[in-house]
Parts: structure tokens; C-alpha cells; sequence
């Protein structure tokens, strides 16, 4: 039984990796061992600090799922605006698409076949 | 234990069936009796597969014939084709069928606790087990007919167990489009197997290949047969329908389907490689796949970073991840014609394929399983509405975070050892399908980054504070898969070598699938 996986042009072995991980773990832990030995959980030391400024509650410091990666689909509105379109959720639309699609292969092989 | 091996075919069928019609009888009587009934007979049918596997390595393809003297009896004496009902199992069919039942196994433990509050258990229990039997049956047939009997009693079983929780809405609206999504694939096929023997007067899958002219109506019913399959595996443009119904299913449920894509998918790879393997156009019919196989991918993805809802946030990306396996293949099929680029790369893309499966079936159900969990917990599914969830459920989070390094394909974990073989070999058909796998990769992992940031992290918010982990059941059935994704990660070698391998050379192979029923091909 090996660990190596080898693909016929490279190979890989995930022990190596899981080894790495390990190490870098254990010398992660061993920073952290030797850092402030003052703190104490639970108490004023392990309040927010933010500038002074009131620190709002915990449900209005989450970011929510709809504020993560606005850019990205500002800069691909228009791609999201072709690609939603067809998701109507309207089961006729989607056995129209099934037919298309049916129709477009077999015409597909047809002309596939007599071109051969 | 040679016996049982011998009747393993249909008992892994036979066994399912018979616990599924047990199931309500027992359940009127007690509930735990019905629970180890399901988890007990669901074992044994593991137990089966991987001893079937074990013989199918030593001894071949494995034939059964039901009615006959001998099992392996294809054809009865005054006969030269067969008429009886033959089971017919090699490595591609058996790699799926070891998927099959450990998810099965997963999915059944993980509904103990997630369904517990429901009513009408009886009947989900009896369902998921028909279901279970339906995929068994779709896997070992040997012949057309019956691929379109069992697929239905897969279809149907998983369309009334999407609209279970009759209490939502949506499960009813999600139930009915994969009801009718499911009826017109079906009835495809059933148009498709008619062309066939209306011209070939038989149904037979290895008499079919050896006789098949691959005529006009032989290529309509090949692209009926195509269609179908990839409507049911959530194919770009066909999926339409995939995260409206997969994402209302209980999330045991959902697990379930996702291999039951598989099914489709090896379903798909039957009729191409094997019924019309000796006459297909490879070329052209690889093409189609890879391109739709690109498609899916993409969109998928792209579909995937845009929800908020989290069902349908994974469903998108089960729809995303299947292009992965449709290309592997896809570039396979497309050289089939051609040893040397088969032996060159052809090989390689299509184990990667097949591999990007065995890992799929592994991480997908479990991402599902981790989201069925954040609905345990919360009551939504709505992203928007959760957060530092990870204080609560370390379990989960624990799991959510196996499954999205392994679909993201980060190494060391599974998803990578399959997505490298493919980017390696299909890089050689054409560079665009490695570029855009990578692409996708990226994608995947900032999606899920964002999807986990939004559910686990962050303080504590005041709605979920007081709540528990989810129940032992539902970590058991994530842990089994969790244990799958970590054993294939270690042992990538044995599985490719054992399992990966053999069903890409089955399906390679069209020879012996046809001699292992009708003799020597004259």
C-alpha cells in the first residue's frame, strides 16, 4: 500500500503535505505558547477596541452573505443578467429547453453522419 | 460465502426491496425495530457489494440470469439471443454500486435524528429504501428495459421523498418538477429503447452492442438516450430544475440524489461506451459532451457565488462539479477511436473522471448533510439570516470545512488527487478545459469561503445563542463520509489502482461485456 499517486506525468503524495501541516500546526503553537501570559478570557481585556468609537452590537458587526463580493457581481452584471434570465422556475420553460436541446444533438449526429 | 457471492447480484437488489415493503409493518409495530431493520439490511447490502467488488477483481465480469438453471446461463439451449433477465455486473457498474451503498448507509443513519419531528416516517423509510433498490438495479442490469423500470422506481421514489415534508410549500413545487422533469427523461428512454427493438427485436445491452448498424433511428435514439440522462444529471442547459427541487429535500434526501445523478450519469456512460461503443461516432458525441461538460461547469459555478439560500448555494455547485466528471469522459470518448491517444491521455482523463465521481459522492452528500445541519439548528436555509454559528456547532463546522477543501480541490484532500489527473490529461486534448477547470476551482473555494464566513464566523448572534450541536445520528452519517474523504485522501494509489482504473478499462472494454453474455463474439 503506497501513498504515492502517480498520475503518469507527475505524482503526488498527500502524507508529505499532511507532515508540512503538522509542523507548521506545532510551530504556530509553539509562537503562541510563548505569547502575552497577562491575558485573561472573559474579562475587559478581551473587549473590542475600536478607536474609542461605541462597538456596535453583535448582529450589526456580521457581514451578512449579500455584502460579500458586491464587486465582483457589479463588474458581471451584465453576465448575471443573460445567465439569470433563463431561470424562470417555470417547469414549461425548462422541458423547453429539453426539447431544444434534444432536437439540436440528434440533428447534430444526423449531419455528423452524412458528412462522414 | 461463494454461494452468497454467486446470488449477490440480486440479493443486493432483493435485500433493499424486501426491507422497503417490510418497513411499514414493522414501523406500526416499533419504531427502533423499523430503524435497525433500515440500518441493519442497508450493512448487509454494504457488506455484499464490496465482497461482489472483491470477486469481480479476481474473477471477472459477473453474470446473473434470473429464471436459469445456472446463474450464469445467459442463454437458455434453442436460443441464440437472450430472453431472460440478466443482471450484469463489471467494474464500472460495481465502482458505482459501492458509492451507491455507502451513501445509502450515510444518508439512512443521518435521517434518524433529521426526520425525527416528522410524521409519516414509515413511509419516508420505505421510499428511501425503494430508492436505494432502484439505483442497485439501474447499475446491475443487463438489459434496456429494465435500466428504464428501474430508473423509475428510483425517479419516482425520489420525487416523493423531495415533497415529504408536506408542511413547506416549496417541497410540493420541487417534488412535482422532478416528477415531470423525471416522467419525460423516462419516457425518452422508453421512446428511445422502442426505436431499438423495433429494429433489433431484442433489449439485451450485450446482444444490442454486438448487432447494433448504428442506422439513423440507432443515432435519434442515442440522442434521446443522451439527453435524457444528462437532463437527469443537471447538464448545462438542463438544469434548470436541479436546485429548485434539490434544495427542498430533506438533506438526507438531497445526498441521495446527488448520486443518483451518478446513476444517471452512469447510465449515460453505458449506452455511449458499451451499447454503442463498436459504432459511435466518438468524435463528435465527446465533443457535445465537453462542451456542455464546460458549460456546466461555468455556470454552475458562476450560478453558485450568487445565492444567499444555502441548498440551493450547494446545488448549484453538485450542477458545477458534474462537469468536471463529463469532461474527464468526455476527452475519453472523444479518442475512442484512437489507441494511442487513449493509452496517451485518453486513459487518464477518463479515470480522472470517474474518480472526480467516487470524491463527489463523498464531499457533496457531506456539504449537504453540514447545510441539512444549519437548517436543524436555525429553521432557514437563508444565509442572510446566519452567522457565528461555529461557536455552537464545532461538529459541523469541522465537516463543512473537510468538504469545502475537498470540492474546492485544495490539497492534501481527495477533490485535488482526482481534479489533477484530469487537468493533466485533458490539457493534452485541448488547454481550454484545464484553464477552465482552474478557473472554476478558484471559484468554488471563494464561494464556499463566503458561505462559510457567512454561516460560522463571526460573534455569536443573539437568535442561535442557547441552541446544541445537532444530534449523534446526523454527525455519525456526516463522519462516515468525512471517513471516506480522508481515506481516499491518504490512499489515492490503492483506490485508482483497485477501484478507478478497473471501470475505466470496463468501460474501454466493449468486447468483454459482450462476451461475458453472448460467448465469443463470432
Amino acid at each position: 500500500m503506497t501513498f504515492i499517486l502517480d498520475s503518469g506525468y507527475a505524482f503526488w503524495n498527500p502524507l508529505i503535505w499532511i507532515i508540512v501541516f503538522i509542523v507548521v500546526m506545532l510551530i504556530v503553537y509553539f509562537f503562541r505558547r510563548r505569547g502575552q501570559k497577562g491575558y485573561k478570557k472573559d474579562t475587559e481585556q478581551a473587549q473590542i477596541f475600536l478607536c474609542g468609537e461605541e462597538v456596535p452590537e453583535a448582529e450589526e458587526r456580521h457581514i451578512r452573505v449579500g455584502n460579500i463580493y458586491w464587486g465582483f457581481f457589479e463588474t458581471l452584471k451584465e453576465y448575471y443578467n443573460v445567465i439569470l434570465k433563463p431561470h424562470t422556475g417555470i417547469i414549461n420553460d425548462y422541458i423547453l429547453w429539453f426539447v431544444v436541446a434534444t432536437a439540436i444533438s440528434a440533428i447534430t449526429l444526423l449531419i455528423a453522419g452524412l458528412v462522414k | 460465502l461463494a454461494s452468497l457471492i454467486t446470488q449477490s447480484p440480486i440479493l443486493i437488489i432483493a435485500i433493499p426491496l424486501a426491507a422497503a415493503f417490510l418497513t411499514p409493518f414493522i414501523g406500526m409495530v416499533s419504531q427502533k425495530a423499523r430503524n435497525t431493520l433500515v440500518i441493519v439490511s442497508l450493512t448487509f447490502v454494504v457488506f455484499l457489494v464490496f465482497a461482489l467488488a472483491r470477486d469481480i477483481s479476481i474473477n471477472g465480469i459477473h453474470v446473473y440470469t434470473l429464471g436459469a438453471t445456472a446463474p450464469d446461463l445467459a442463454i437458455p439451449g434453442g436460443f441464440i439471443v437472450p430472453v431472460r433477465i440478466i443482471l450484469e455486473v463489471d467494474g464500472m457498474s460495481v465502482f458505482f454500486s459501492i458509492i451507491w451503498s455507502i451513501v445509502s448507509l450515510a444518508a439512512a443513519i443521518y435521517s434518524l435524528s433529521h426526520i425525527a419531528s416528522e410524521t409519516g416516517q414509515n413511509r419516508f423509510y420505505t421510499l428511501l429504501l425503494l430508492m436505494v433498490t432502484g439505483g442497485f438495479g439501474l447499475m446491475f442490469t443487463g438489459d434496456l428495459f429494465n435500466l428504464f423500470v428501474f430508473l423509475e422506481i428510483a425517479s419516482i421514489s425520489g420525487a416523493a421523498l423531495i415533497a415529504y415534508r408536506t408542511k413547506f410549500a416549496d417541497t410540493q413545487e420541487g417534488g412535482f418538477k422532478y416528477l415531470v422533469v423525471s416522467a419525460i427523461a423516462s419516457l425518452m428512454v422508453l421512446f428511445a429503447i422502442g426505436l431499438l427493438y423495433a429494429q433489433y427485436n431484442a433489449l439485451n445491452i450485450a446482444y444490442l452492442a454486438q448487432v447494433i448498424q448504428y442506422t439513423t433511428l440507432d443515432k435519434i435514439a442515442l440522442a434521446l438516450f443522451l439527453i435524457a440522462f444528462t437532463m437527469k444529471t443537471g447538464m448545462v442547459p438542463l438544469h434548470l430544475w436541479f436546485p429548485d427541487s434539490y434544495s427542498v429535500a430533506p438533506a438526507s434526501i438531497t445526498g441521495m440524489l446527488v448520486i443518483t445523478s451518478h446513476a444517471c450519469m452512469y447510465a449515460a456512460f453505458r449506452i455511449c461506451f458499451t451499447l454503442y461503443g463498436g459504432v459511435i461516432d466518438a468524435p463528435v458525441v465527446g465533443w457535445i459532451i465537453i462542451v456542455f461538460g464546460l458549460l456546466t461547469m461555468f455556470v454552475g459555478v458562476t450560478m453558485a457565488v450568487y445565492q444567499k439560500d444555502v441548498m440551493r448555494f450547494m446545488s448549484y455547485h453538485a450542477v458545477s462539479q458534474l462537469g468536471y466528471m463529463w469532461i474527464g469522459v468526455g476527452v475519453g470518448l472523444a479518442v475512442l477511436g484512437n489507441a494511442d491517444l487513449i493509452a496517451t491521455y485518453g486513459r487518464e482523463a477518463m479515470s480522472g473522471g470517474i474518480f472526480h465521481i467516487l470524491n463527489h459522492a463523498m464531499y457533496k452528500p457531506l456539504l449537504f448533510f453540514t447545510g441539512g445541519a444549519l437548517f436543524h439548528y436555525t429553521g432557514t436555509r437563508d444565509l442572510t439570516k446566519m452567522g457565528g454559528l461555529a461557536h455552537k456547532m464545532k461538529w459541523t463546522t469541522i465537516l463543512y470545512m473537510i468538504g469545502t477543501l475537498s470540492i474546492s480541490g485544495i490539497p492534501p484532500l481527495n477533490g485535488f488527487s482526482s481534479k489533477i489527473l484530469i487537468y493533466e490529461s485533458v490539457y493534452q486534448f485541448h488547454p481550454i478545459l484545464t484553464i477552465t477547470g482552474i478557473i472554476v476551482s478558484i471559484l468554488t473555494l471563494a464561494s464556499f469561503t463566503k458561505a462559510f464566513h457567512s454561516a460560522f464566523m463571526g460573534a455569536e448572534l443573539p437568535e442561535y445563542k442557547g441552541g446544541r450541536e445537532v444530534p449523534r445520528s446526523m454527525i455519525i452519517g456526516m463522519v462516515i463520509l468525512a471517513a471516506g474523504i480522508v481515506f481516499i485522501t491518504l490512499f489515492p494509489s490503492l483506490v485508482l489502482d483497485r477501484a478507478i482504473h478497473p471501470a475505466a478499462d470496463a468501460l474501454l472494454n466493449q468486447g468483454a461485456y459482450i462476451n461475458a453474455v453472448m460467448g465469443a463474439i463470432p
